[in-house]
């Protein structure tokens, strides 16, 4: 039976940026659908004296990273649901439902257009141009493009905190081709399925072509096709079906920012906030975990993000790779599919990691995806991790096998 | 020869930068409740959240926080690969991206995080002066 949400949360203010309609004293102005957000949020909280920095969740049609990066905040919710003018109202609706749950106390739902200034007779007026935001407009001269261009900036600040280097990061990508080489469906699977398949050293992964120093071609994820699908259902149904149920004890999500301009720490991400989260709920810790999907965008993220989920020391994620614990028979299995860098990366790679931690803990590996099958381990507990935007935004899930 | 890099659209409330740039100074947005230095330039301070922002002139003096060395590039930015791109922490405060000058792409161990950067603007039309960041001796 759904729970029931009645009266669970209320809205408790509603405010307006501070010229709408046409406003034709600010022809030329170039007002901005950023400005009429932020003016409309600061407005509300001052209606209601809640202060900004006690917004929790930021629910907006697409805007959400870009609103709590301006504002300075770190959601603990983020949800940025676009599907047109209604969105407005199903966020009220998730607000609801993440308040019910006790995720968050307080949720701003925020809206700006600057649908007539840019469109009709405002700054617009024929002359349209697109709005940029301001963290775009300071960083496009720099000719930085492409996740590449930008994660390097984070390996050379691993490298001057800790004393890491380049080799230390290509165990990940060496390890993780390990695993893809018992995984049919990988991309990098063997020399037949690609030219670049099949088992790979340090020194191949040191000595590749360099895409942004220090990142090698090797130390970056495929860009490949996948789709994927998972359903989640309550308990009784759950147990009802014939697959083998997989819970999810803990989630949690977070954000660092929207733009690497403002990364506070380059060796550093939110996951530490996103998986402290889950652990909670999950009543369990890292020492619990018995595998991890991490995505590994780059070798770096899969480094960074081991530390931030409590695996390895500070500055040591990479030892999980290096002293095989993260390798096929480890102790540690990580990316048991062969991760973005070896089995598939679409561009968006949640999804895969999803798919994978599944099979593992359903103990269905060996009976393979579309009739092929991967490699099955033991693992009963999962911490799944997946890194959004340039090492921006986290979302981590604790998952359990049926007992 | 002309300017032939990504040159940005502006905004409105970015301007004071703008028009510091043209006249060779670095402008960045304060607050005059908290007084912090903030880079990106907000709508509201990101930090106490009030309004009440200025524009002040910087000493344009910084140090690298992080670089790496950019192999592949497109646009204008083609022909000059490999180049340095890096994160400055501003002498203000906050943190500003840039490509940085007066050092060598072909052996990126020999730039030091931490050392001493110093703005300069190069013109690339009328109404854009972009930022740069060059080392600098330390006094
Ligand atoms: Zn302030």
């Amino acid at each position: 039976m759904a729970a029931n949400l009645s009266n669970a949360a209320a809205i408790v203010g509603a405010a307006e940026s501070n010229v709408i309609g046409y406003p034709m004293e600010l022809i030329g102005k170039r007002v901005t659908s950023l400005q009429h957000h932020i003016e409309a949020i600061k407005n509300v909280c001052d209606l209601t004296g809640i202060p900004v920095a006690d917004i929790q969740g930021i629910f907006s049609a697409g805007w959400s990273g870009e609103l709590a990066e301006h504002l300075g905040l770190r959601p603990r919710y983020l949800d940025t649901t676009m599907v047109g003018g209604c969105s407005f109202q199903i966020h009220v609706h998730h607000a609801l439902a993440a308040i019910h749950a006790g995720i968050i106390d307080i949720a701003l739902v925020s809206h700006g257009e600057a649908g007539w200034s840019y469109r009709g007779g405002g700054y617009g007026g024929g002359r349209g141009g697109a709005q940029v935001s301001p963290a775009t407009e300071m960083t496009a001269a720099y000719g930085i493009f492409g996740a590449p261009s930008q994660y390097a900036h984070a390996m050379v600040r691993h490298f001057h905190r800790f004393g890491t280097t380049a080799e230390d990061f290509a165990h990940i990508a060496v390890v993780t081709r390990q695993w893809a080489t018992l995984n049919p469906r990988a991309v990098m699977f063997d020399k037949k399925q690609s030219p670049f398949g099949g088992p790979i050293t340090l020194q191949d992964v040191t000595e590749a072509r360099l895409i942004a120093w220090p990142l090698t071609l090797y130390n970056c994820c495929l860009v490949t096709d996948h789709g994927g699908a998972v359903i989640v259902a309550r308990p009784e149904i759950a147990r009802s079906l014939r697959t083998n149920p997989v819970w999810i004890s803990g989630a949690g999500e977070s954000m660092g920012h929207q733009n690497m301009l403002e990364m506070e720490d380059f060796t550093a991400t939110s996951a530490s906030r996103s998986s402290a989260t889950a652990y909670k709920m999950a009543g369990l810790g890292p020492a619990d975990m018995e595998m991890a999907m991490i995505y590994d965008s780059f070798t770096i993220t899969a480094g960074i993000t081991a530390e931030m989920l409590g695996l390895a020391p500070r500055g040591k994620g990479y030892t999980l790779w290096k002293e095989g614990h993260a390798a096929p028979g480890g102790r540690l299995p990580i990316n048991t599919n062969g991760g973005g860098l070896s089995f598939n990366h679409s561009g968006m790679y949640g999804m895969q990691l999803l798919v994978e931690a599944y099979r593992q803990l359903s103990g269905t590996a060996e009976d393979g995806v579309n009739g092929i099958a991967g490699k099955q381990t033991n693992a009963r507990t999962c911490v799944v991790n997946g890194t959004g935007g340039t090492l921006s935004t986290t979302g981590t899930l604790v998952l359990t096998a049926d007992s | 020869m002309a300017y032939d890099k990504p040159i940005p659209p502006q905004g409105q409330h970015t301007q004071p930068f703008w028009e510091g740039a043209k006249a060779g100074k670095l402008m960045l947005p304060r607050c005059t409740d908290c007084n912090r230095t903030h880079w990106y330039p907000r709508l509201i301070c990101p930090f106490c959240h009030s309004a009440a922002l200025e524009w002040v002139q910087a000493s344009g003096e910084g140090r690298i926080h992080t670089y790496a060395v950019q192999h592949r590039a497109f646009g204008g930015w083609q022909q000059e690969v490999p180049y340095v791109t890096a994160f400055i922490d501003l002498a203000e405060g906050d943190r500003m991206l840039t490509v940085l000058r007066g050092v060598d792409a072909t052996r990126p161990e020999s730039i030091k995080i931490g050392a001493l950067v110093r703005v300069e603007f190069e013109q690339a039309n009328e109404d854009t002066h972009i930022p740069f960041w060059r080392v600098a001796e330390e006094q």
